[in-house]
């Protein structure tokens, strides 16, 4: 055997192993996906969107509480975790510096949170806000999910943001333009579509969690809206349902999975568009 | 999404006028909590949201205060309520049954000494056609395969009751394992909670796993028919958990502290516990709230208790608690 032959002997094995990597990992996910939608879609039906949960074996049962409970987590967690992540993103890639002191702390501590389990911050959110409180709280969810949230709008807005080429800032700047206006309309407007991204993939990641739900907003069996008392979520519900010994929770909880699959997936693709969307545009 | 936010706040704002109660622990008795407060939701507009978390964790979170009342099924003792300044009273009684999964063999055909039970529990007994088991069943062709014990991984009252009563059947069980709401278990698949534990039993033939008489109900399985204390063959029928549960002796002086595993009489199935609510002394108020959909469970709810296979407390158990909340003042 020459050695050409050998490096080309290689080189097919390599590619071969590549390919039946690559395959593994996308047939698991539509493996997953196919068992979803067909066991999601033997429950789900208009009684999932107008009933709220019921004991097992009630006709009029259904995950409305549940449902609208993980909007509003999902909906207040953004509601403070994006504004802050890009307020705090925009403080390093435009005033921290690259290499600032301040700036590189900061960045460290958010890469350090990335990658805290989720349940720890459960556990934390159940010391500082539940036991204070004297009770579980839609809040306490809200506030755990918005403290995963933080770190990830912080990292990508930072990204982002540098990845704006300097010679725009130095353009806006020789035009008079103050510094906040700089940012807003000229590094903002080029790496809309970036953050935009960033924070959607950021929703995608918050919604499908479950620790940090547990024993912060607790569940509720019943309708409700109020903050102050504990609140149901499609993830926790998931969870009981899905444990359960009985059939039709079990069915349930496959449907509160494929609606909270489809959310994710959602977000994902229009992530994925708005980035194809922004290459296409240079 | 700010304006509808607000409109759902308007929205809450209008139903507050009936009240919420939050309560959390015993997954034993969830399944019946869960229709009483459906019916109680119904009937008065008032909402008892309850979690089944495991009896551990009902006493832990209202021990901590962020539940509105605790569920547990191992009761605890009066010095312990009084450090803890908590109130218990019993809410139904229910039955622990062996439930397992072995094909061709069907349910209270199978027939267990307590003290071969605590050695299939110790890992001890590994094969279904053990000489110990076979003995026992004569009539039975018993499969060579390994037994697969399911068990609680969470703590639970129901563990509790289960481990007090191999306990008092074993000596060795009672050197080697002990009694407690989470054991050191030498073998087995763990479960979170009763409906954990289900699960693990339907999923694997050839187990064995210790549940609430609901959840056989519920999942069809096959229990074991176990030794009375006298030592007879008793089978897991609701009429052996009546005739063991009439031997309950409750005083509030108590607070109604009672294990109800191991009574006497030849008809007196083994493993039988009642479940207990923990109330905390301080909020009077709230505990009215919860003593209300008691009391309305009391009054209404023993038939539902009946068709998922829980014993409803007797008349004169009922008067006693409710005596027994008006001298605290909570009712």
């Amino acid at each position: 055997m020459t050695r050409q032959d050998r490096r080309v002997l290689t080189d097919k094995i390599i590619t071969a192993l590549s390919f039946i990597a690559s395959f593994i990992g996308i047939a698991a996910l539509f493996w997953i996906l196919g068992v979803l939608f067909y066991k999601g879609f033997t429950a789900l039906n208009l009684h999932t969107f107008i009933y709220d949960m019921a004991p097992p074996g009630r006709a009029e049962s259904g995950l409305r509480n549940a449902l609208v409970g993980q909007l509003i987590l999902v909906a207040g967690a953004s509601l403070i975790g994006v504004p802050v992540g890009v307020l705090a993103g925009t403080y390093l890639s435009e005033y921290g510096g690259r290499n600032g002191k301040l700036a590189k702390l900061v960045r460290d501590i958010s890469d350090i949170m990335m990658s805290t389990p989720s349940i720890v911050i459960g556990a934390f959110v159940y010391a500082i806000v539940v036991a204070p409180m004297g009770h579980f709280s839609g809040w306490a969810g809200i506030i755990a999910l918005a403290i995963m949230m933080i770190p990830i709008v912080l990292r990508t807005t930072d990204d982002m943001l540098q990845l704006v080429p300097g010679s725009l800032r130095e353009a806006a700047v020789a035009l008079g333009a103050p510094k906040y206006k700089m940012i807003i309309q000229v590094v903002y407007r080029g790496a809309k579509s970036g953050l935009v991204t960033g924070i959607l993939l950021s929703i995608a990641r918050i919604a499908g969690e479950t620790a940090p739900l547990l024993f912060t907003s607790f569940s509720n069996n019943f309708f409700s809206t109020d903050l102050n008392k504990p609140i149901a979520s499609l993830t926790v519900t998931m969870f009981n349902y899905a444990t359960s010994p009985y059939e039709d929770w079990i069915d349930m909880g496959w449907s509160a999975a494929l609606i909270l699959a489809l959310f994710v997936l959602g977000a994902n693709i229009t992530a994925r568009f708005l980035i194809r969307k922004k290459k296409g545009e240079k | 999404m700010k304006k509808s936010l607000l409109a759902l706040a308007a929205l809450a704002a209008v139903s507050a006028s009936a009240y919420d109660i939050n309560g959390a622990g015993a997954s034993f008795p969830a399944p019946l909590y869960f229709d009483w407060a459906y019916s109680f939701q119904k009937a008065t507009g008032n909402r008892v949201n309850y979690q089944s978390i495991g009896s551990g964790g009902g006493i832990k979170q209202i021990s901590a205060r962020v539940v509105d009342f605790g569920a547990s099924d191992k009761p605890l003792k009066p010095r312990k309520l009084d450090k803890k300044g908590l109130y218990q009273f019993p809410a139904v009684i229910g039955s622990i049954v062996a439930a397992y999964n072995i094909p061709g063999i069907g349910d209270m055909k199978l027939k267990l000494e307590n003290k071969d039970l605590a050695a299939i529990f110790m890992g001890k007994i590994k094969f279904w056609d053990d000489k110990a088991i076979a003995e026992d069943n004569p009539n039975l062709k018993l499969p060579h395969k390994k037994i697969i014990v399911c068990h609680r991984a969470d703590g639970s009252g129901t563990t509790f009751n289960f481990s007090y009563y191999l306990s008092h059947a074993s000596s060795d069980w009672a050197n080697n394992i002990g009694i407690g709401k989470a054991l050191d278990w030498p073998v087995g698949l763990g479960g979170k909670g009763n409906e954990g534990v289900s699960s693990l039993i339907k999923q694997n033939p050839y187990s064995i796993g210790y549940v609430e008489y609901a959840y056989k109900l519920k999942n069809k399985f096959s229990a074991a028919v176990l030794k009375t204390k006298s030592g007879k063959w008793v089978s897991p029928t609701e009429d052996n958990f009546k005739a063991a549960a009439k031997h309950a002796k409750w005083t509030a002086k108590k607070h109604f502290y009672q294990i109800l595993a191991l009574q006497p009489g030849d008809d007196s199935y083994p493993i039988v516990a009642a479940t207990f609510i923990l109330l905390p002394r301080e909020a009077k108020a709230k505990d009215k709230e919860v003593t209300k959909f008691f009391d309305y469970a009391f009054k209404n709810g023993d038939e539902t208790a009946k068709k998922l296979g829980y014993i409803p407390l007797p008349k004169e158990t009922k008067d006693m608690i409710r005596a027994y909340w008006k001298s605290n003042g909570i009712f």
